[in-house]
C-alpha cells in the first residue's frame, strides 16, 4: 500500500508541472495572437477586433462564465432569453478583454510561473507585464475539457474579471427585478457603446 | 496635530461600531441553489448606496477632467523620474509600514522593511533609488486598515469618500490614522510647512493613478454598472492585501464549468 502511495505521489509530482507547462504553452500562443493583432498596423480596427473576438470566443469559457455571472436570474429565464444573453455576454467579454489587452500591446510580457491545482483541475499561469516603471502581474486561470483548453478567469492585480462581472451584473439585475431579458437590453446598449470606443 | 488621547477615543468608538457591524457585512446571503457553480459570493454591505453613488459620480467626473489627464501627463515624464518619485514616496511610507507590520506580528517583515528604509535612505539617496530591492529586500505594504482587519475589526459598510474614492468604515479609520500618525506629515506640520501634506497626497495619487490608466479605462468603458464593478474590485483587492496572498492563491475563486463550450 505504502509502495503504491509512493508511486502515485511520484506520478503526480511528475505530471502536474507538465500539465501546467502544456497549458502555459497553449496560452502563450493565444496571447500572442491577440497582441500581434494590435501590433499589425496594416489591418483595420474593425478587422482587428473581429480577429480578437474570434480568438476570445474560441478560447474563453464564455458560456460557463455567462451562466455564472447571471447568478440566480439564469434559472428563471426562458431558453430564448438565455440564448440571447449568452450571445451578448460573449460579445461583452470580448470587448472587455480586447480593451484590457489593447493597453498591454506595446509592452513586453513573459509567463513567469505556472501552477496546476490538482484538486480543481485548474492551471494558474502568471503573466508579468513589464513597463519602464514597474511590473504588473496578471494571472490566467485555465481549465482543460475534452482535449481543449479554456480560459475561465483573468486576475489583474488581485481582481478577478469574472467575480467583478458577477458583482456588476448582480447589481444591475437587482434593479430590473432579476429579469434577464431586461438585462439583455442594457447589455446590448453597453456593447454598442464599448464597440464604438474600440473601433474609433 | 491630534493628541494621543483623542486618537484612542476615536479608535475605540470606531472599533466598537465595526464589531457590531461586522456580522452584517460578513453575512453570506446566497444559497447553493442560486448558482450552478461552486462559488458563493459574499454580499457587499452597502446601506448608503444612493449617497455613495452620488459621491462616486462626482469622483468619476473629477477623475476624468483632472486626475486622468494629469496622470497621462505624468506618465510622459522620463521613466527614471517616475521611478524616482515612486521610490521616494514609497520610502516615506516605510516607517508606518514598519509600525503596521509590528502591530500585525510580522517581525521578519518589519525587520526587512527597516532594512529597506535604512538602505534606501542612505545608499538610495533619500529613497530616490530602490537599492534595497536589488539586494533582495522586497517591498511589502501594510496599513492601518489591514492591521485593524487582522485584529478582527469587520469591514463596516462600504463608503465612497470624496476624492479618496472607494473604502469602508474600517479602512476609512485606517486612512485617518495614517494621516494622523505619519511622522513626516507631523514633522512638516510642526515646522509650519503643512502645505507639504496635500502636495505629497496629490503626487502620491498621481503616481498610483498613472499605473492603472489602461485598467481603469477598460473597466469604465465596458461596465454595465461601473459603480458596482469598482466596489467589487476594491473588496477583492483589499481582501488579498489583508490576507497577504498572491493573485493565483485567491480562494475561493469561481470554478467555471467548461462543459457547455
Amino acid at each position: 500500500m505504502n509502495f503504491l502511495y509512493k508511486i502515485l505521489l511520484i506520478f503526480l509530482l511528475n505530471t502536474t508541472p507538465l500539465l501546467a507547462d502544456e497549458a502555459s504553452d497553449w496560452l502563450k500562443k493565444k496571447i500572442d495572437t491577440i497582441l500581434d493583432a494590435y501590433k499589425d498596423t496594416s489591418i483595420s480596427k474593425v478587422d482587428r477586433f473581429n480577429l480578437i473576438e474570434d480568438s476570445i470566443n474560441n478560447n474563453f469559457a464564455g458560456t460557463g462564465i455567462s451562466k455564472f455571472v447571471a447568478g440566480k436570474s439564469w434559472s428563471s429565464a426562458s431558453k430564448e432569453v438565455k440564448k440571447e444573453y449568452v450571445k451578448l455576454f460573449k460579445k461583452h467579454l470580448a470587448l472587455n478583454i480586447a480593451s484590457l489587452m489593447q493597453g498591454y500591446s506595446d509592452q513586453e510580457y513573459e509567463l513567469v510561473n505556472a501552477k496546476y491545482d490538482e484538486k480543481n483541475k485548474v492551471s494558474m499561469i502568471d503573466m508579468k507585464i513589464h513597463n519602464d516603471t514597474g511590473n504588473l502581474l496578471v494571472t490566467w486561470r485555465v481549465k482543460k475539457s475534452k482535449d481543449r483548453y479554456f480560459v475561465i478567469d483573468l486576475i489583474v492585480a488581485d481582481i478577478s474579471l469574472v467575480v467583478t462581472k458577477r458583482s456588476e451584473f448582480n447589481s444591475m439585475l437587482k434593479k430590473v427585478d432579476q429579469k434577464l431579458s431586461e438585462l439583455n437590453d442594457i447589455l446590448r446598449s453597453q456593447n454598442e457603446s464599448s464597440y464604438s470606443i474600440i473601433i474609433n | 496635530m491630534i493628541n494621543i488621547k483623542s486618537l484612542l477615543i476615536i479608535f475605540f468608538i470606531v472599533f466598537a461600531n465595526f464589531s457590531a457591524l461586522s456580522d452584517d457585512s460578513d453575512k453570506v446571503t446566497t444559497t447553493s441553489s442560486d448558482f450552478e457553480t461552486t462559488y458563493n459570493e459574499d454580499e457587499i454591505f452597502d446601506p448608503i448606496e444612493p449617497i455613495n453613488r452620488v459621491i462616486f459620480g462626482f469622483n468619476n467626473i473629477a477623475d476624468k477632467i483632472i486626475l486622468e489627464p494629469a496622470a497621462k501627463g505624468y506618465r510622459k515624464l522620463p521613466s527614471p523620474i517616475q521611478s524616482g518619485i515612486n521610490n521616494f514616496l514609497s520610502n516615506l511610507r516605510a516607517p508606518l509600514v514598519i509600525v503596521n507590520q509590528l502591530l500585525q506580528g510580522q517581525g521578519k517583515n518589519a525587520a526587512e522593511t527597516t532594512g529597506r528604509f535604512v538602505v534606501n535612505t542612505t545608499a538610495g539617496v533619500l529613497g530616490l533609488v530602490d537599492v534595497a530591492d536589488k539586494i533582495g529586500l522586497e517591498e511589502k505594504e501594510e496599513d492601518y486598515g489591514q492591521t485593524l482587519a487582522i485584529w478582527g475589526v469587520g469591514d463596516g459598510f462600504y463608503v465612497v469618500l470624496p476624492i479618496f474614492g472607494p473604502s469602508n468604515l474600517r479602512d476609512s479609520a485606517g486612512l485617518f490614522l495614517t494621516y494622523a500618525t505619519d511622522p513626516f506629515n507631523a514633522y512638516a506640520v510642526s515646522e509650519d510647512e503643512g502645505w507639504i501634506v496635500p502636495i505629497r497626497t496629490t503626487i502620491n495619487a498621481l503616481d498610483r493613478r498613472s499605473k492603472i490608466i489602461d485598467e481603469v479605462n477598460a473597466l469604465r468603458n465596458n461596465s454595465v454598472d461601473y459603480y458596482a464593478a469598482v466596489r467589487s474590485s476594491y473588496y477583492q483587492n483589499r481582501k488579498a492585501a489583508i490576507l497577504n496572498i498572491d493573485d493565483s492563491e485567491l480562494t475561493p475563486l469561481p470554478l467555471i464549468s467548461v462543459e457547455f463550450e
